[in-house]
């Protein structure tokens, strides 16, 4: 299962009850849109650190990098730790 | 005396040698409610100001758990809860912020005056209307060229009487996680209005105030972190701010114990100390349980945090479990002073009204329990930013 999906698979998993959307693209503005709340963001950013072995210091905690499924992955690839594995 | 700079040494007893001059007129200062000057001193000379700061700004690059310890040791030798409280309020409020997410301009002009104690702190999250709610900040930044223009109102504001510098986090977008952001601001920055310090229950020696905003213009570049990044530092140093100010609480739990060992076995009724009779036994063994399971859910969750390893359930769980393991065993310290117990003069009392402050400060504990149930998918209607104003 490619990154996109796994990080696609959470978020309906947790935010979204399960139930899949069409409209949940890869650019979708999970932020703005209210899928991810503040609470929801300590919970998102709890999750990758766990599931993708992040120290959660070394997550670059920037709005930038949690708007969307495409930042998200993007700022994981980046994570050394994650690059290796 | 000079400040340690061995590594190895334990911090625990970073100020054990000022234990006098800590100590000196509690009671009195504590019914006047003022700020110890004179004590802000000593603890400047102690050098716990600088135990987690990097050595590059004039700090001794310790751990959080080696910083938890410093302030674990700061609460067994000094009685003056206020002046303790403060001083993990000037470590963390706006230090270990600037040394996280500061830039260099920041970092360097403020740090080593931070950790010198030179320059007071406090941080300004809580507002008339917005208390463990972080996300509903209602103070604006605007942005006006190369500045942003400050408007609002601050609340309930631990140092901010007597601080140099404010850490102010406002609002910059929509409702949400990344409508927040963070600002460096001086006190005499014009529009920038600091209330007398509010007369209050416990902790009287800390001064508390409101802060009030009006056009208070500042550059960008005293901007904290990216724009809308707020509520994402404001969540990574409740961590510290919690596990900082609750250790200090632990070394006052042990004092207590301590203390109530010594009354249990040297106060005498009926012919026989009063340790002797389970109802007091019992009430210091309880005692020593909750000193003990402080001490475990505080150096966990610190070693949690230091390894980066996800700490958010149990930092929560640490501050109910030790603010509510506090207030008990003061009321249990009461009871086991009898009369005396219910002097000021003892300070025994004084316990009583400071741990109140616990319960409440840094998220309220209804708050703290709120986040756990979120956290673990409950769903919660409020309970979102938790913090100390």
């Amino acid at each position: 299962m490619d990154l996109e999906t796994q990080i696609r698979d959470y978020i309906v998993s947790e935010f979204l009850s399960g139930e899949d959307v069409p409209d949940l693209t890869d650019d979708f503005d999970l932020i703005e849109n209210g899928v991810v709340d503040s609470l929801g963001l300590v919970r998102l950013i709890s999750h990758l650190s766990k599931t993708y072995a992040i120290p959660v210091d070394d997550i670059p905690l920037l709005p930038s990098n949690f708007r969307d499924i495409e930042h998200i992955c993007a700022f994981i690839r980046q994570s050394p730790v994650a690059a290796s594995g | 005396m000079t400040a340690t700079t061995d590594t190895t040494t334990d911090t625990f007893d970073t100020v054990a040698a000022w234990a006098e001059d800590l100590n000196r007129d509690n009671a009195t200062l504590d019914d006047r409610g003022e700020f110890p000057w004179e004590k802000w001193k000593t603890i400047q000379r102690s050098g716990i100001l600088a135990v987690p700061f990097e050595r590059r700004y004039g700090g001794e690059g310790r751990s959080l758990t080696e910083t938890m310890r410093a302030l674990e040791g700061l609460g067994y030798t000094s009685r003056d809860a206020g002046l303790n409280f403060s001083t993990s309020t000037q470590i963390v409020s706006v230090g270990l912020v600037l040394q996280a997410f500061g830039n260099e301009e920041l970092t360097t002009t403020y740090l080593p005056k931070i950790i010198s104690g030179e320059l007071i702190t406090a941080h300004a999250i809580t507002e008339p209307t917005n208390g463990s709610d972080a996300t509903g900040i209602t103070t604006t930044a605007r942005r006006d060229g190369d500045d942003y223009v400050l408007d609002g109102e601050k609340m309930f504001i631990t140092n901010a009487p007597i601080a140099d510098l404010l850490l102010l986090y406002v609002r910059t977008g929509p409702p949400g996680p990344f409508g927040l952001s963070c600002f460096l601001v001086e006190r005499d920055t014009p529009g920038l209005r600091i209330g007398e310090p509010l007369d209050k229950m416990g902790l009287r020696t800390s001064p508390l105030g409101a802060v009030t905003l009006d056009g208070v213009r500042v550059p960008a570049s005293r901007r904290v972190g990216q724009e809308g990044a707020g509520f994402l530092i404001l969540d990574h140093i409740m961590k510290r701010e919690i596990l900082l100010s609750f250790s200090i609480t632990l070394g006052e739990m042990t004092h207590r114990l301590e203390r109530c060992v010594r009354q249990a076995r040297t106060r005498t009724q009926f012919g026989q100390p009063i340790g002797a009779y389970q109802a007091v036994s019992h009430k210091i063994a309880d005692m020593k349980i909750a000193v003990e399971t402080a001490r475990k859910w505080l150096y966990d969750t610190g070693a949690k945090v230091e390894a980066g390893e996800d700490a958010s359930i149990d930092v929560a769980a640490t501050k109910t479990v030790v603010s509510e393991a506090n207030l008990r065993t003061a009321l249990d310290a009461v009871q086991i002073f009898g009369g005396s117990g219910f002097l000021s003069a003892t300070g025994v009392e004084a316990d009583v009204r400071n741990a109140v402050g616990g319960t409440i400060y840094s998220g309220t504990n209804e708050v703290q329990r709120n986040r756990i149930a979120s956290l673990l998918g409950l769903g919660s209607p409020a309970g979102e930013g938790v913090r100390r104003g």
